[in-house]
């Protein structure tokens, strides 16, 4: 069952439309990565599924209600982001105790037992931690609160690479003991995509995909050789009204040689076949495949410095 | 344990060639219980959907069965069918390969064997001898 539908969802700040006639769907007890460039409208969705903000058009229902001033939804919703407010005179072990009585799932012993595991000092003031340890805490929150619906804006940002490995993974398996649906907003796909289900891909408000992350890891191949090998195996080998639209990047990054990534879907051939024509063949990574994704142009940023 | 990411190999299927190594080796023996989902999920720090997938690789080729409520076990079959498998598969691609490269560095095939019968000798040298 869906836990989550938006239906031509739109929202305009004035003449910005941070979000722009998206239709979505996010099942239960799934792990969604929620992932799009700078300015992409992640903020602006989590902030509206988590009923902070009333969309413009369209319909959107979490848990078959709509969440803008929905007491349910709140009840049952947590959103761990950078503008999380706590009071200024509280501790962080003030905060802990008391954030526990809004959540009625906290579990307090992972709450406690992932605090001191992160060395969290529990006589410091929220408003004097540091950015990689204000998440951490926050993070702890996210995790103890158990909330069928966990959202986390951008939740490692400052955390140390150590950190943020022991965030997946207790994140995972806190998910394991105790399902809810989650939706992680994240720049860092590469990281964060072996605990994900599926991925929401936005561009410029719009959707630009959303699929498991296991039919995302063959949605496309890239090839890289001699450039009139490659050129040869495109006209010969993909469908389409024109070769172009299976293209999605285009790089030639030595004298004769050419890197292209190309779409699956558009290979009328195994790539198997290709790999004995000297053409090496490369898995493309979900991180990068969402930059081609979401590029404006097929060459990147390469273009800006060619000349003539 | 971590795989290798840049692996053209998806992750499921990197952890159903982990369990047939686990069968081949004996670590797990016949109708012993597999590993489930979740196990799998939080010893490789994965998504239970991609182990349940890994599994379902395992149980399609009849490598594994399913006991209704109990799990996975390892079928009566499962290691000799890997192994036939491995040989067939992975090690007749491996040797392609091989002679693939060795085409490639204008290797002979005398030389080729040669080498080949060289690398036997240092991986057995000093071992339990050949297998």
């Amino acid at each position: 069952m869906s836990e989550i539908e938006g239906l031509h969802l739109t929202k305009a700040y004035g003449e910005l439309h941070a979000i722009q006639d998206l239709s979505f769907s996010i099942e239960a007890n799934t792990i969604t990565g929620l992932i799009g460039r700078n300015g992409a409208g992640k903020t602006t969705l989590l902030k509206m599924i988590a009923g902070h903000l009333r969309p413009t058009r369209g319909e959107l229902k979490v848990f078959d209600q709509r969440p803008f001033d929905n007491l349910v939804i709140a009840g049952n919703t947590i959103f761990v982001n950078d503008s999380m407010t706590f009071p200024e005179s509280f501790t962080l072990q003030n905060i802990l105790k008391e954030v526990a009585t809004f959540y009625p799932n906290w579990n307090q012993s992972i709450a406690q037992g992932l605090f001191d595991y992160f060395q969290l000092n529990p006589h410091q003031c929220h408003s004097n931690l540091s950015k990689g340890s204000k998440s951490t805490f926050q993070a702890v929150i996210g995790i103890a609160s158990r909330c069928p619906l966990t959202l986390m804006d951008e939740p490692t940002t400052g955390m140390d690479s150590a950190v943020r490995k022991d965030f997946y993974r207790a994140l995972l398996k806190d998910y394991i003991e105790y399902p809810r649906t989650v939706i992680l907003s994240s720049h860092l796909l590469g990281e964060l995509e072996d605990i994900l289900e599926d991925i929401l891909l936005l561009d410029q408000g719009t959707k630009k995909l959303q699929m498991s992350t296991l039919d995302m890891k063959q949605y496309a191949l890239g090839f890289r050789g001699n450039a009139q090998a490659i050129e040869a195996l495109l006209r010969g080998h993909l469908r389409g009204d024109t070769p172009e639209e299976g293209i999605l990047r285009r790089e030639e990054f030595a004298k004769g040689s050419l890197y292209v990534v190309v779409k699956a879907e558009n290979l009328a051939v195994g790539y198997e076949r290709i790999r004995r024509q000297d053409v090496e063949v490369m898995p493309i990574a979900l991180d990068d495949l969402c930059n081609y994704l979401t590029a404006k142009t097929k060459g990147g940023i390469d273009d800006v410095f060619k000349r003539g | 344990m971590i795989f290798k990411p840049d692996s053209i190999k998806p992750i499921y299927v990197q952890i159903a060639e982990w369990l047939e190594a686990e069968i081949l080796s004996g670590q797990l023996a016949e109708d012993e219980r597999v590993y489930s989902q979740y196990q799998l999920a939080e010893m490789f720090t994965i998504n239970p959907a991609t182990a349940a997938k890994g599994l379902n690789l395992l149980a399609d080729e009849g490598m594994v069965y399913k006991k209704r409520g109990l799990g996975m076990f390892v079928s009566t079959q499962a290691k000799e069918y890997i192994l036939t498998k491995r040989k067939q598969q992975v090690l007749g691609q491996m040797v392609k390969d091989l002679v693939a490269e060795a085409q490639r560095l204008g290797v002979q095939e005398k030389e080729l064997l040669q080498m080949m019968k060289q690398a036997r000798e240092e991986i057995y040298e000093g071992g339990d001898g050949e297998r």
